[in-house]
């Protein structure tokens, strides 16, 4: 049990956020928290991560994010949109998901775990139903100091309906030193 | 025969029928992905094989906290529908069998589960995350989707089962 609770840790926070914003007018519960050096070894080494692979996992930022559609409308998840930045607006590079693969390949990883590791990461895109949650990570090359995402999720079906845009100020990735 | 096609022709009317509750997405009916996994004890199991019955094919794994919460409740599932109308396929997404059998002995011991070791049938499927349950009617079709966990024990979701799978 002792050795499963971190492991529960990791996803169970986006359900209870650390940190987060609730977007109650604009129907979107959003919270967003960054993982340690530490949180990221217990649940991926308890997966049968190499210390290689887990060398890879921890020199990067993972936050955990946790998004639940509390209105009546399709709402847009798209973090490959999503923009995060220095607080002096330099851009923070994202690790998207071919990336990982081709770290992944390189370090010969077995297919369950790079599945694993997918199912952990937030989703590329997705129509986010009335009701519908959905939780994982965002990866990013880690910055040295402090820093801001910038996020903005389309709505309805087709795109067409008022954006809902949200700012989340003073991220930081346990890991980095300033 | 004859008592085939009247079982098809049930699940078609049950289909058109049967509003979902919250939570459970329409899909548009194409056929499911190929599913043929061990369980716990080596046995291959084929969906194939299942048609003429509804098919609940649940994807999970243990470190996921909304699938340990909803694991118990799909326990009532195998309670209140007689496995020849309505069959339970949990798939495991790629944990080796110790740490899923530990998992289901500590919070659903009724249930058993398949092994997709891999995790490529659970690509093939395509869930929207983990827990995600589909509901395969006796054609092999995809007719719904459960977006996230649920309690399956609930009454709208007790009811709207019964009205797919009563003929």
């Amino acid at each position: 049990m002792l050795r499963l609770f971190p492991l529960l840790l990791l996803l169970l926070s986006a359900i209870v956020p650390a940190r987060g914003e609730r977007l109650g007018q604009a129907g979107l519960d959003f919270s967003i928290s960054p993982r340690t050096p530490e949180q990221l070894i217990a649940f991926y080494s308890a997966r049968g991560f190499a210390p290689e692979a887990m060398e890879v996992i921890t020199a990067s930022c993972f936050l955990t994010v946790g998004i639940l559609n509390r209105g009546s409308r399709v709402v847009w998840l798209e973090p490959a949109r999503w923009r995060f930045e220095t607080l002096d607006g330099r851009p923070v590079r994202r690790i998207d998901r071919d990336e990982w693969e081709a770290r992944f390949e390189r370090l010969a990883v077995p297919l369950g775990q790079r599945a694993t590791f997918g199912w952990t990461q937030l989703p590329d895109s997705r129509d986010l139903q009335p009701g519908e949650p959905v939780g994982g990570n965002v990866t990013l090359e880690a910055p040295a100091g402090p820093f801001r995402l910038i996020a903005r999720f389309p709505t309805e079906s087709d795109r067409s309906g008022p954006p809902i845009e949200l700012t989340v100020d003073g991220l930081v990735c346990p890991g980095s030193r300033p | 025969m004859r008592g085939l096609w009247l079982v098809l022709l049930c699940a078609a009317m049950a289909v058109h029928a049967a509003e979902p509750p919250p939570g459970l997405m329409r899909l548009d009916g194409r056929p499911a992905p190929a599913l043929v996994l061990p369980d716990l004890d080596g046995r291959t199991v084929d969906l194939a094989t299942l048609r003429g019955r509804w098919v609940m094919v649940h994807f999970w794994a243990s470190w996921c906290g909304p699938c340990r919460r909803e694991m118990p409740t799909l326990v009532s599932v195998l309670h209140t529908h007689p496995p020849e109308r309505l069959t339970l396929l949990l798939v495991n997404t790629a944990e080796n069998e110790d740490d899923v059998f530990a998992f289901l002995a500590s919070v659903a011991p009724e249930l058993s589960t398949l092994l997709d070791r891999d995790g490529q049938v659970t690509a093939r499927w395509q869930p929207r995350g983990l827990p995600s349950t589909f509901l395969v009617d006796p054609e092999g079709r995809l007719r719904y989707l459960a977006l996230g966990g649920r309690d399956w024990s609930a009454p709208a979701y007790r009811a709207f089962l019964r009205g797919l799978t009563t003929p």
